[in-house]
């Protein structure tokens, strides 16, 4: 609009910018007649740093969704921004539950449970893309006892038909040690127990995988392993300065958890290794032992698959263990590592003498524990038929005789 | 060689037209092969096994050697008539009561070793027993106890819902390598469960495989079930059992 040079009511030129509170006004000075008002919003194009909102923060969506889907979505996106996920991780998240919740066998069950189908959903989506996330953090998060957690995971997998890759223990081995703090000096970490993160981690990395490649890794739980692995790789790589600490105390350095299991797998760490320093020729004149093989680790690992050959017989090749093979000693460079396999011939599955190669076999089957074996079926059983005639004395054993009811019922009157 | 092949031709045929739908009794796994000798189809086609070459092979190579043994058949039976349950836990010596627990007696008997639930509509679950044979003297020696108690008990729809079969293969599995190539079937977590579970399509049985080399087989309505899914599963086991 074309700006007035006078007032319409008194004709006078006197035209003022005024703002009235927050509002601007073109007021004529004479008579206060208001002529023009500025308004009171801004435009798009004037609001330079506009924050988008999205749909999902906006009212918009409050309409379309249930009170609870909403409820559940929040906290789905909650825990994504707890756990620092991607956005796409998010959307996708959320997308799967709201696949979960209008499926027939979620839809009614109790809060708790669509409390944790949220978490499950998270957890399936950050394992699909290979994002290292343990049951364990998300139980923690969600406060869930990992029974139930377990069972809604389950049926989630199961109901909406997810295909949901294995756990990579690579990208499990960084992010775990990630939450280790040893790789600062502070108060409670002295300087000499202040490690490099990178060394650890690659050296970490070579015991988990040789620990994957000797059966200790299937079917066990991860994370006790790679806390075992962590705290041989820290050992090693000052072993002058570390020996003397303990398990123990080396997590309650690095503030994380020592979970019951990490010991029992120290323990079998510490034997491959022992076994493996047992055919390098350099260590085969000392004499071994579970502290000081930790300063060879280095080397160990540095030769792992020439010794792990040596060592311990593959699957297949019980036969070449019984036979001290002509083959073993011709590729090895070193003499005295054939002669070592030639003392101890193995048995199929038995404790071997140190020095001999072992079978490799995972744990449970090198310790099989004793337990009660039913008897196959005998003759007798599968001569049964199913049409028998029964006896009247058998189903009598079975009932009660009348003095023995009336002092049955004696007893449970005075209860 | 010819003659060979239609003498196996037909014995193959027979064999499995003759299974067919029979309740199997002493069950040998070489006449159910699925090996695809020219000219027949298998009976169960199943996607798992391995291409064998069409070659007049003798089924015994192909054939695990292995039978699972039967562990415990779970099977429901209807007594026809309501039943008084607290009755029944004050007159039978081996019945336990407990109405604030789970609403049905708890009965056991000795020979063969099966306990038996017994709800007051009538309708009894008999579990533990070794065989369908013995599942079915156990749930009409329970079906007796109950009408020598009073009450006009039947023996009707007896039905087997579920069988449990175990076995040992013994050589290790690596569990890791089998979920990455069998993925649409198998879930292996090894932070809830040791083993691995493997929902087979065809037969559709659920197997537990464990490191150790022990496969637990559970789903299945007939032994023959069993059977087929471990011979479907042994040669994708086999497979691996090398490692470099």
């Amino acid at each position: 609009m074309a700006a007035r040079s006078s007032c319409p009511g008194c004709g006078s030129a006197a035209l003022v910018e005024d703002a009235h509170y927050a509002q601007q006004q073109l007021v004529c000075a004479a008579c206060g007649c208001v002529l023009a008002e500025g308004l009171l919003t801004t435009t798009y194009a004037e609001e330079e740093h506009l924050r988008e909102v999205a749909y999902s923060q906006s009212t918009g969506q409050k309409e379309q969704l249930s009170r609870c889907l909403q409820r559940g979505i929040r906290r789905v996106q909650d825990l994504c921004k707890v756990l620092q996920l991607p956005t796409v991780f998010e959307e996708t998240a959320v997308l799967y539950f709201q696949r979960a919740l209008q499926h027939p066998s979620f839809h009614l069950v109790s809060l708790e449970k669509k409390e944790l189908l949220g978490g499950s959903c998270v957890f399936v989506t950050c394992r699909q893309h290979n994002w290292p996330l343990t049951m364990g953090t998300i139980c923690s998060l969600l406060y869930a006892k990992q029974e139930l957690f377990a069972s809604v995971y389950l049926s989630l997998q199961k109901e909406l038909g997810l295909s949901v890759p294995a756990l990579s223990l690579g990208d499990l081995v960084k992010t775990h040690l990630n939450s280790f703090r040893l790789f600062q000096h502070t108060a409670d970490v002295p300087a000499p127990f202040v490690e490099d993160k990178e060394k650890m981690v690659a050296r970490t990395m070579q015991i988990v995988e040789l620990a994957s490649e000797t059966w200790l890794v299937t079917g066990r739980h991860p994370v006790p392993i790679i806390t075992a692995a962590a705290f041989l790789s820290w050992q090693s790589l000052q072993p002058a300065a570390r020996l003397t600490c303990t398990f123990a105390r080396f997590c309650k350095l690095a503030a994380v958890d020592l979970l019951p299991p990490a010991h029992l797998r120290l323990k079998e760490l510490l034997e491959i290794f022992l076994r493996m320093a047992s055919q390098l020729a350099w260590l085969k004149v000392f004499n071994m032992d579970k502290k000081t093989v930790v300063k060879h680790i280095g080397d160990l690992l540095q030769h792992r698959i020439f010794l792990l050959k040596r060592a311990f017989c593959l699957e297949d090749g019980e036969e070449q263990c019984a036979t001290p093979t002509g083959e073993g000693s011709a590729s090895s460079p070193l003499t005295a590592g054939g002669a070592a396999q030639e003392e101890g011939c193995p048995s199929e599955g038995k404790r071997q003498r140190e020095g001999g190669p072992r079978p490799l076999l995972p744990p449970c089957l090198i310790n099989p524990r004793k337990r009660l074996r039913t008897a196959a079926p005998s003759a007798s059983d599968s001569a049964i038929t199913g049409d028998e005639p029964i006896s009247d004395s058998e189903i009598e054993q079975y009932l009660r005789a009348p003095e023995e009811i009336r002092a049955f019922r004696k007893a449970k009157a005075w209860s | 060689q010819q003659q060979q092949q239609a003498a196996q031709q037909s014995t193959s045929q027979q064999a499995t037209q003759g299974t067919s739908g029979q309740t199997p009794q002493l069950f040998h796994s070489q006449t159910l092969t699925t090996a695809p000798l020219p000219g027949t189809t298998p009976l169960y086609p199943s996607p798992m096994t391995p291409m064998t070459p069409i070659t007049p092979a003798t089924p015994a190579s192909e054939s695990s050697g292995i039978v699972p043994q039967l562990q415990n058949i779970v099977s429901t039976v209807n007594l026809g008539c309501k039943l008084d349950l607290k009755t029944i836990a004050l007159r039978a010596r081996n019945a336990e009561y407990n109405p604030k627990r789970f609403a049905a007696v708890i009965m056991r008997i000795r020979e063969p070793r099966t306990t038996a639930l017994i709800f007051s509509s009538g309708k009894m679950v008999c579990t533990g027993a070794k065989s369908e044979e013995q599942s079915r003297l156990a749930a009409r020696k329970y079906a007796r106890v109950v009408q020598k108690l009073g009450f006009p008990a039947k023996f009707l729809d007896f039905k087997i819902q579920n069988m449990v079969g175990s076995c040992d293969v013994k050589f290790p599995i690596r569990l890791e390598g089998l979920v990455l190539t069998h993925q649409q079937f198998s879930s292996y977590e090894p932070e809830l469960f040791p083993g691995l579970i493997y929902r087979m399509i065809k037969p559709r049985i659920v197997l537990l495989i464990f490191v150790s080399g022990k496969v637990v087989l559970t789903g299945a309505k007939v032994r023959a079930e069993i059977y087929e899914a471990f011979e479907n599963i042994y040669p994708i086991l086999k497979g691996f059992r090398k490692t470099t």
